[in-house]
């Protein structure tokens, strides 16, 4: 008789469906890139997050005259840039810096683009039509001549401002995209079912709608990260990013603005190139095998 | 006892176009509709699609703004009680969706589909909540096992039960049926309807019927009312209508019910074609200038009809 009630309770759980989390890491483990990309990508991230705990930001910020320019050897990994800095230590403080924008951009953005994109996107008419000619403005703005004129009249410009400022202009796509998929999931019927059942709007949108666009905030998220990263390099290149006390990926990239460290200093830039092309290549890879786990007809698992 | 009463309802969707989008005109979905419900009888409504008869039933429960008349139910116009006030009265009124497929949350468990209704009206631990639950499935026929299961996981039958269930759990006074059974096939159907009459007994639910399979509505209904484009063009008991109508368009309508017979093959055919010139001849007489049907007149204490 026990036995019996053992057996029942064994079905039960394996009858359970699989959750999000084991779809998703069931794609990755099927897809040898994805899966190679998210361990290089976690090694990267442990690799420089713990280092930079180590390091001291300040020692490695400081000019050096006696030091200028020296090629990589066994004191410095990567040699020194014009001032004497240790490369290598840029690098490590500089993917920190860039990987942290990127993430809180990315963060900052989702929450304001899912909020107005879902409030737009539910309630339809007045309130649809107000948010989205909001949107409209932001996006008619100039983006690049407002940086500019931020970064040029802000008095201290340090990360926080470069987060907040991007993010002014970057939840917009976010927003319509969420938006789009939140006007199709209200016409459906389970929307309508929980209405008369006297649920109030604020819980409908919370845990009806939210997990029906749940996949799809997830990969425009990872997406969104890896091409945050190369956002903040473009930006820094152009000499509209952070200043050189606090290096990041861009900083060491627009180093190769001179002729000179562009043709005989590879030891400067490349380092920084080449992890941003790792960083946003395993970035995307792993976004893309969420992608299709995000949709069953794409699946592979 | 009449338990919901509707009076000249009337639900308007603009047409917006133009400049500045203005309203050029009106869809009139729903165009002055009355009949009334008693408590524990089943009410059908069948039409063509399009007819309204959906928009009616979604109007009682407020998924359609009404642009005038008043639904009256236990004596209260729930047309003019706003979302707020409205609340207490979804527990006496609930309703079964057409779509099992989209009409439960892909994301949700039955757990929580079901039990979606008491949390919003009751305080509940979770452990009553999933003893009635569980009770509910049973009694809709599905193992109570299955309350931590996904709706996909489910037939069309099925998940029409899951429906079934949660529109149950608050012991509501009247029930919405809004085509139940026309996305399953028809094995699936005849179980679900009887399954809906029995619940019929067992709670003392009165049911609106919407529906556009004559059979399914006679099977089920004691009492029917014919929509043609936004109106009433007839309504009594299910057998007054089916063994005698009087407008028209449901004289069509009931001629157009297939018959199995081969041998009544062809009187079927000769019926059709003489309905339709009788349609063309007598046309004024039941629709006006334009295209209108006209207000339902008595002929009998329970059967009323659009004559003019």
């Amino acid at each position: 008789m026990e036995m019996k009630v053992e057996t029942g309770k064994n079905i039960q759980v394996n009858d359970v469906s699989p959750s999000g989390i084991k779809i998703i890491w069931q794609e990755i483990k099927k897809d040898k890139l994805a899966m190679g990309s998210l361990i290089i990508l976690a090694a990267i991230l442990l690799f420089v997050y713990g280092a930079s705990f180590f390091m001291d930001a300040k020692e490695i910020a400081k000019v050096d005259f006696l030091s200028i320019y020296l090629e990589p050897s066994s004191d410095y990994w990567l040699g020194t840039d014009y001032g004497g800095r240790d490369v290598f230590g840029q690098l490590i403080i500089g993917t920190r810096n860039s990987f942290t924008i990127s993430l809180f951009i990315t963060l900052f953005t989702a929450i304001i683009g899912l909020s107005l994109g879902l409030l737009a996107g539910y309630f339809g008419g007045a309130t649809d039509n107000v948010i989205m000619r909001v949107i409209d403005f932001v996006i008619a703005l100039p983006q690049l001549m407002f940086i500019i004129v931020v970064v040029t009249i802000v008095p201290i410009f340090n990360v926080y401002v470069f987060i907040l400022i991007m993010t002014m202009f970057l939840w917009t796509g976010k927003a319509r995209l969420i938006r789009s998929k939140a006007l199709s999931e209200r016409e459906l019927d389970y929307i309508h079912a929980s209405q008369t059942l006297g649920t109030p709007h604020w819980k409908i949108i919370l845990f009806q709608l939210l997990p029906n666009v749940s996949s799809l905030i997830i990969v425009n998220f990872i997406l969104n990260l890896a091409g945050n990263i190369g956002l903040e390099s473009s930006l820094t290149f152009l000499g509209f990013g952070l200043p050189e006390s606090t290096p990041s990926l861009g900083t060491l990239i627009s180093y190769a603005r001179n002729p000179d460290v562009l043709e005989n200093k590879w030891w400067i830039w490349v380092p920084a190139s080449l992890m941003i092309l790792v960083l946003m290549l395993s970035i995307n890879f792993v976004g893309q095998a969420l992608k299709r786990a995000a949709d069953a007809r794409q699946r592979r698992g | 006892m009449t338990l919901l009463k509707l009076d000249n309802l009337k639900v308007h969707f603009p047409i917006r176009g133009g400049f500045f989008r203005r309203v050029v005109d009106h869809v009139k979905a729903v165009d002055g509709v009355s009949f009334e419900l008693q408590q524990g009888e089943t009410y059908g409504l069948v039409g063509e699609s399009g007819s309204g008869k959906s928009t009616t039933g979604k109007a009682v429960v407020k998924l359609n703004e009404v642009t005038s008349g008043q639904i009256l139910f236990e004596g209260r116009d729930l047309a003019s009680l706003s979302r707020r006030e409205i609340k207490p009265f979804r527990k006496d009124i609930q309703m079964i969706f057409q779509d099992p497929y989209s009409s439960l949350n892909p994301k949700k468990r039955v757990l929580d589909i079901i039990a979606e209704p008491l949390r919003n009206f009751e305080r509940l631990s979770p452990s009553e909540e999933k003893k009635i639950v569980q009770d509910f499935l049973d009694k809709v026929g599905l193992s109570p096992e299955s309350i931590h299961k996904y709706p996909h996981e489910f037939s069309g039958g099925q998940r029409q039960r899951i429906g079934i269930a949660r529109s149950l759990t608050l012991k509501p006074k009247l029930i919405i049926a809004d085509e139940p059974v026309s996305a399953l096939d028809v094995s699936v159907q005849a179980q679900v309807l009887n399954f809906l009459q029995d619940l019929q007994q067992e709670f003392n639910l009165t049911y609106l019927f919407v529906g556009h399979d004559l059979g399914v509505i006679r099977h089920m209904c004691d009492r029917m009312g014919v929509m043609y484009r936004g109106r009433l063009v007839e309504e009594g008991k299910s057998e007054e209508i089916y063994e005698n109508p009087q407008h028209i368009y449901t004289k069509r309508l009931i001629a157009a019910i297939p018959d199995l017979e081969p041998e009544v093959r062809e009187d079927k055919v000769q019926l059709r074609k003489k309905l339709t010139s009788e349609y063309e001849s007598t046309y004024s007489k039941y629709f006006d200038e334009n295209g209108r049907a006209y207000d339902l007149k008595p002929i009998s204490s329970t059967h009323r009809v659009a004559l003019q």
